[in-house]
């Protein structure tokens, strides 16, 4: 894997967030490096309930997981709520309502400090998968079919409002906007990665702020997402890859060039076509599929992680076993499910942040 | 030329401006000499004929939205002018028409009536028609053509990593058994052990699993090896063999085709296309699951009302808990509403004097009724949800739900909604009875409360419970209150008491309603049957009661 | 037996040992049980008074509050952005009501437009025309389609009027999630609301009436629409205001199939959020407790409290104020 200097340039885009998970995520998989192996857990003697909020991307993968558990014995309650990365962690650092909280981006001081003062102050993250961000429109939109980083800053702020005035070519109808809600990880992760994290969009407060400008149709159900660009040629949005491949046969997943640099005012700098091949990696469109997500030259993947706390996991047997569990199938539902697996060098360090919790050794 | 909005705005506009002029122009037509009939027809041509010739002119020269406004005005010139235009066949008389005049003014009156009755008529069809159509679109998706394919092909069946090669049916029992030590998690196979040869409780798992063979097993087969062997111990093999040791071959094979076979879903055609479009179906089988089986398959059966949630595929998914939610929910409603709002009524009817107080409660009961129920919602997040956490929540009575979005939070929300539907109804009721009875209670000198208890109550009682069904009725079906309630997306158990996280039927639709895959909308539409089921059965009780308790009292 | 029968030897002298005493007495249980049912109708008060107080509570904090961004930066909220401005985005400090009052009002405009006339017209014939027969059966059906939940209502327009209004309008025409299918489909579920209550209203016009115009050599509907319409026309008037009311009010219809974007326009096939569409789906996404998006949603549901507040009490005074009264 080729590091050009535009890649470079988004690496510290995303480095500059999202520091030591994503660069364990890009770390190729050494071939050699053994999985470590938790202790067994026997569904069949946990019992009592695990309350669970967050995320609506990774949702999928904790549910599939928590029937799974159940068809193998558990016999509590396990409760997921659909809410939204942001009100997730509200629930389990400000209320302490839930025991785990999914998360399509990593925790934030803020909700640290939170966590801390109502005494679950070891918060664990656990990393159980990738995510490809999709951007797609419906099938019977046969214009386009790749798009520009410049031009989905301009679709996605409200620069443009028509469909020709990003091509000329294209016809003149209204862009309709499709997007996750300003608490899902989604919605923050997009914004760090399309408008960048520089210049004019340093702060995610202005980062929100245009991404609002345009008056997009916002949902926290990312069904409801589909369902609308399934309703209309015109209509663009994106959310987790699960849910394109859920729909693959009606959706088209759009291929994205970063064609963004920044001057040294760190202003938005527009790479032209015509230089994309002159440097040493050059810029092309990528379709968002596991080699390049895994691989993170598709510029939207990102890591999908659960979160818990030693404390959790002290008080509650029920949570280190389902989180045990969890770790331990991760691989194959989070395929299942439509996401994308971890390499076993990050699964390993998730192994470990449980096994030190819960104070054992690994079983082999 | 136009869009089509807009063309669909200039018919629907000509008509009813044709509509218009055949109303009116028989009456003018009739005072100046002509038949009535004639006038309703050139009233009518008038209205329609001018509404589009002159869309049409304005669009030649202005754009859709003033070619709609200039048909409106342009009929409405052209039955103005056709009314002015009509010349008098005879002179016009001030006084009383008579003789032939007389005639044609009556004829024309009753066309007008006829035409009016026949647009009273069609609007009471159109309500019938819409209530049709309803109750279509959901029978329409429950059921229909289903394509169905196997997960793994019964030839594909492995024993020990090698194909068997053979269809399910070739299989011998010890095949099967090894067939599925192969295919499923050991776990899972535990768990069959547990559920189908001991027929173990969930509740006795967690007791269960780490004891030796020889006590699970107690009365059952197995090798006598495994006798001390702890039961969470076992492995693949050795389960599919205590398995194999207990139960039939028939079970086996249902075991097999259930969690390795796994027939799943991949495409379901509505009522409509399946009994009209059956050769179109048969071809994307045919081009697109060529391994697919085509099954004529109903989305409610009782399976789905009886297994649980299973947000993974639609048509494995049951709605066992959300149906347990609702019943709990309303069940506890009814405890706290049916009590205080019959109290409240026998207040204001029976005790209440007439000062302003009274009249405020009264007054403030009829205003609730109206209130929005989706504010009731943001009433029962902000007080019961939040505010009285600790004891909706059960921390207080030491049940160790963490947050307030409980089964308690959802009845005391929907009881608030349907209380103020309760105290109206109940005091109707109430109203009903002839004070003769209560004087002659009092006559014979019982207190205020021995007669309301003695005679008040059983009188009307028929229109109480009647009250309160429908009241019922209505809490069953809403769904805003639950959302801000917080009523989970996802539950693996079912609820099991005051203080558990729930979900309702209304709020599984609804949740159903907005997945994009097609199929959860047919899970949706069998959800819905089971809702309407319950609503109906709910009415049909309030009659039978309101039938025995009129019966004893007559 | 509830006569009394008292023992008052040593009391009162002068007085016969045994007494009837024919006066109300003070009864512990029955003053209990007063007092209990005292509190039943008190509590109807109390739960206007908690809407009022935590719809208030919230909206003003939303107000008075300062909302710190990520970056640092305070926000306060003015109270006259919710007038003065036409974008609705709490997140970005925008609170201006207008789109969602809009979407509101049109989509219950659309549903009048469909309910109106078709309940007006089913009661006039109910009422005037039919045979008892056919009123008996009609009348029942009609209140099924009340009865029926309004989640049901919400899947039909999304899976009927809304594929129905695009095959008429257009695929591109017609946004997936509009507020013309949502508003007719409204528009269907209140039309036996009023139906019904125009029916009762017309029924209540004595049958002398009628008699006196048909004694006139009035036709049918002569006698409907210059006699009986006039006579009860304050009981129909109360029934489109409580319809409207009603109509402003639902709330899964719009969030099923109305759409999710704080939208200001006049296009009804466009997606637009009303207002209880805006508390439904930012409610779905459960809340933080005094975010700005915790509190934005109950400064809607007080807008909405106080306008169908407004209309019922408003029905009331018509029916009120212009009652015929022929007793």
């Amino acid at each position: 894997m080729q590091f050009t200097r535009w890649m470079k340039v988004l690496g510290l885009a995303l480095v500059l967030t999202l520091v030591i998970p994503m660069a364990t995520a890009f770390a190729q998989d050494g071939g050699e490096v053994e999985p470590l192996v938790l202790p067994e857990v026997d569904p069949l003697s946990v019992t009592g309930d695990i309350a669970i909020a967050g995320s609506s991307t990774v949702e999928p993968i904790t549910v599939a997981m928590a029937a799974r558990f159940n068809d193998d014995g558990f016999s509590g309650n396990i409760t997921v709520a659909e809410t939204g990365t942001g009100a997730g962690f509200e629930r389990f650092c400000g209320e302490g309502s839930t025991d785990i909280n999914n998360a399509s981006r990593p925790v934030k001081d803020s909700e640290l400090e939170n966590c801390a003062a109502i005494g679950r102050e070891n918060v664990l993250e656990f990393r159980v998968g990738t995510d490809a961000i999709t951007i797609v429109v419906n099938k019977e939109n046969d214009f386009v079919t790749e798009l520009k980083r410049s031009d989905l800053i301009k679709i996605f702020t409200g620069e443009v409002k028509a469909w020709n005035e990003v091509n000329p070519e294209w016809p003149a109808e209204a862009i309709q906007l499709y997007t996750p809600g300003t608490d899902s990880g989604t919605f923050t992760f997009f914004g760090e990665a399309v408008l960048g994290t520089k210049g004019i969009y340093k702060e995610e407060e202005a980062r929100t702020d245009a991404l609002l400008a345009a008056e997009p149709t916002v949902s926290e159900n990312d069904n409801t997402l589909v369902e609308g660009v399934l309703g209309s040629p015109y209509a663009i949005g994106y959310f987790g890859f699960a849910y394109y491949l859920a729909n693959q046969d009606n959706l088209t997943a759009i291929a994205v060039a970063n064609d963004v640099s920044y001057d040294e005012a760190e202003n938005i700098v527009v790479v032209p076509e015509e230089e994309w091949t002159a440097t040493e990696s050059p810029i092309e469109y990528i379709v968002p599929d596991e080699e390049t997500a895994e691989a993170g030259t598709y510029m939207l993947s990102r890591p999908l992680f659960i979160y818990s706390d030693a404390s959790i996991l002290a008080e509650k047997p029920q949570v280190a076993a389902y989180i045990n569990y969890y770790l331990t199938n991760a691989d194959e539902v989070v395929t299942e499910v439509g996401y994308f697996p971890v390499s076993t060098d990050v699964l390993n360090a998730s192994k470990q942040a449980w096994l030190d919790a819960v104070g054992v050794e690994a079983a082999q | 030329m136009a869009s089509p909005s807009a063309l669909f705005a200039v018919v629907f506009l000509g008509l009813v401006l044709g509509l218009n002029g055949a109303l009116s122009i028989p009456m003018v037509a009739a005072k100046r000499g002509y038949s009535p009939k004639l006038g309703m027809s050139a009233g009518f041509a008038a209205g329609f004929a001018g509404t589009w010739l002159s869309a049409l002119l304005i669009w030649q020269i202005a754009s859709d939205g003033a070619g709609v406004i200039g048909s409106v005005v342009g009929g409405w010139s052209a039955l103005a002018a056709l009314r002015r235009l009509i010349p008098p066949r005879e002179p016009q008389q001030n006084t009383l028409p008579e003789g032939s005049a007389l005639h044609r003014n009556v004829q024309a009156r009753h066309l007008r009536g006829g035409l009016t009755r026949v647009l009273f008529i069609a609007s009471v069809v159109v309500a019938l028609v819409s209530l049709a159509t309803l109750v279509w679109t959901i029978v329409n998706k429950t059921v229909g053509y289903t394509a169905t394919q196997y997960a793994i092909e019964p030839e594909d069946l492995t024993i020990n990593g090698e194909p068997t090669g053979r269809g399910i049916d070739a299989l011998s029992k010890n095949e099967l058994a090894l067939v599925l030590a192969d295919g499923v998690r050991v776990a899972r196979l535990r768990v069959f052990v547990l559920e189908e040869v001991v027929n173990a409780n969930q509740d006795e798992f967690a007791d269960l699993s780490p004891k030796p063979i020889k006590d699970v097993l107690r009365g059952q087969h197995y090798p006598a090896g495994l006798a001390e062997l702890p039961f969470n111990k076992l492995d693949a093999n050795q389960v599919a063999s205590v398995l194999e040791a207990n139960l039939s071959e028939a079970e086996l094979k249902t075991m097999v085709m259930d969690e390795i076979v796994q027939p799943q879903l991949v495409k379901g055609w509505s009522l409509w296309e399946s009994l009209t479009h059956k050769e179109d179906i048969e071809k994307t089988m045919h081009e697109d699951f060529p391994k697919a089986r085509l099954e004529w398959h109903s989305w409610l059966n009782w399976r789905f009302v009886t297994s649980a949630l299973d947000p993974r595929s639609p048509d494995a998914t049951g709605l066992r808990p959300a149906l347990i939610g609702s019943l709990m929910i309303i069940v506890f409603t009814i405890l706290v509403a049916f009590p205080i709002g019959v109290g409240a009524a026998i207040y204001l009817e029976e005790y209440a004097s007439d000062n302003a107080f009274n009249r405020l409660i009264q007054t403030n009961i009829n205003n609730l009724a109206g209130v929005p129920s989706i504010i009731y919602g943001m009433l029962g997040l902000a007080i019961f949800v939040r505010s009285l956490e600790s004891l909706t929540s059960g921390n207080a009575f030491g049940t160790s739900t963490a947050n307030g979005r409980t089964i308690a939070s959802a009845a005391f929300t929907l009881a608030l909604l349907i209380l103020p539907l309760i105290i109206i109804n109940a005091q109707e009721a109430i109203r009903a009875v002839p004070s003769s009875l209560r004087q002659a209670s009092y006559g014979l000198g019982a207190t205020q409360w021995q007669t309301i208890w003695n005679h008040v109550l059983p009188y009307s009682l028929p229109g109480i419970l009647t009250g309160t069904i429908l009241a019922i009725s209505r809490a069953i079906g809403e769904t805003a209150p639950l959302i801000l309630v917080g009523a989970a997306t996802y539950l693996t158990q079912d609820p099991k008491g005051l203080f558990s996280n729930f979900t309702a039927l209304p709020m599984i639709i609804y949740r159903w309603t907005t997945y994009p895959q097609a199929e959860f909308r047919n899970a949706a539409a069998a959800a819905i049957v089971v809702l309407l089921v319950l609503l109906l059965s709910l009415n049909s009780i309030a009659i039978v009661l309101r039938n025995r308790f009129s019966r004893r009292l007559s | 037996m509830d006569i009394l029968i008292q023992q008052k030897s040593s009391l009162l002298a002068g007085v016969r040992s045994e007494e009837l005493v024919l006066r109300k007495r003070f009864r512990r249980g029955e003053a209990f049980i007063q007092g209990f049912l005292f509190f039943c109708g008190f509590v109807t008060i109390f739960t206007t008074l908690a809407i009022v107080f935590v719809l208030g509570r919230e909206s003003l904090l939303l107000i008075t509050s300062e909302y710190v961004d990520g970056s640092g930066n305070v926000h306060t909220v003015d109270v006259l952005d919710f007038v003065n401005t036409t974008h609705w985005q709490p997140h970005r400090y925008e609170l201006g009501v207008a789109p969602l009052v809009a979407a509101t009002t049109l989509s219950s405009a659309i549903a009048m437009l469909v309910a109106i006339p078709l309940g007006l017209g089913s009661a006039v014939y109910l009422s005037e025309y039919a045979s008892p027969r056919v009123r008996n059966t009609v009348k029942p059906i009609l209140e099924v389609l009340a009865g029926v939940p309004t989640v049901v209502y919400g899947f039909f327009a999304l899976q009927f009027m809304t594929p129905l209004l695009k095959d008429m309008f257009g695929m591109h025409t017609v946004e997936t999630f509009n507020l013309a299918s949502a508003g007719v489909v409204m528009g269907i579920m209140i039309l036996p609301l009023v139906a019904s209550m125009s029916e009762d209203a017309l029924s209540a016009v004595p049958r002398a009436l009628r008699e006196a115009s048909y004694g006139l050599g009035s036709t049918k509907l002569e006698t409907t629409i210059r006699v009986v319409l006039p006579a009860s026309v304050s009981g129909i008037i109360a029934a489109f205001i409580i319809a409207i009311s009603r109509a402003i009010g639902e709330t899964m219809i719009m969030a099923i199939a109305a759409g999710a974007r704080p939208n200001l326009t006049a296009n009804p096939f466009e997606s637009a959020w009303t207002m209880t569409g805006y508390i439904a789906s930012i409610s779905g996404g459960d809340l933080g407790y005094d975010t700005l998006d915790y509190n934005s949603i109950f400064v809607v549901g007080l807008l909405l409290f106080a306008m169908t507040f407004i209309l019922n009490v408003f029905s009331r005074a018509v029916v009120a104020h212009f009652r015929e009264v022929y007793d």
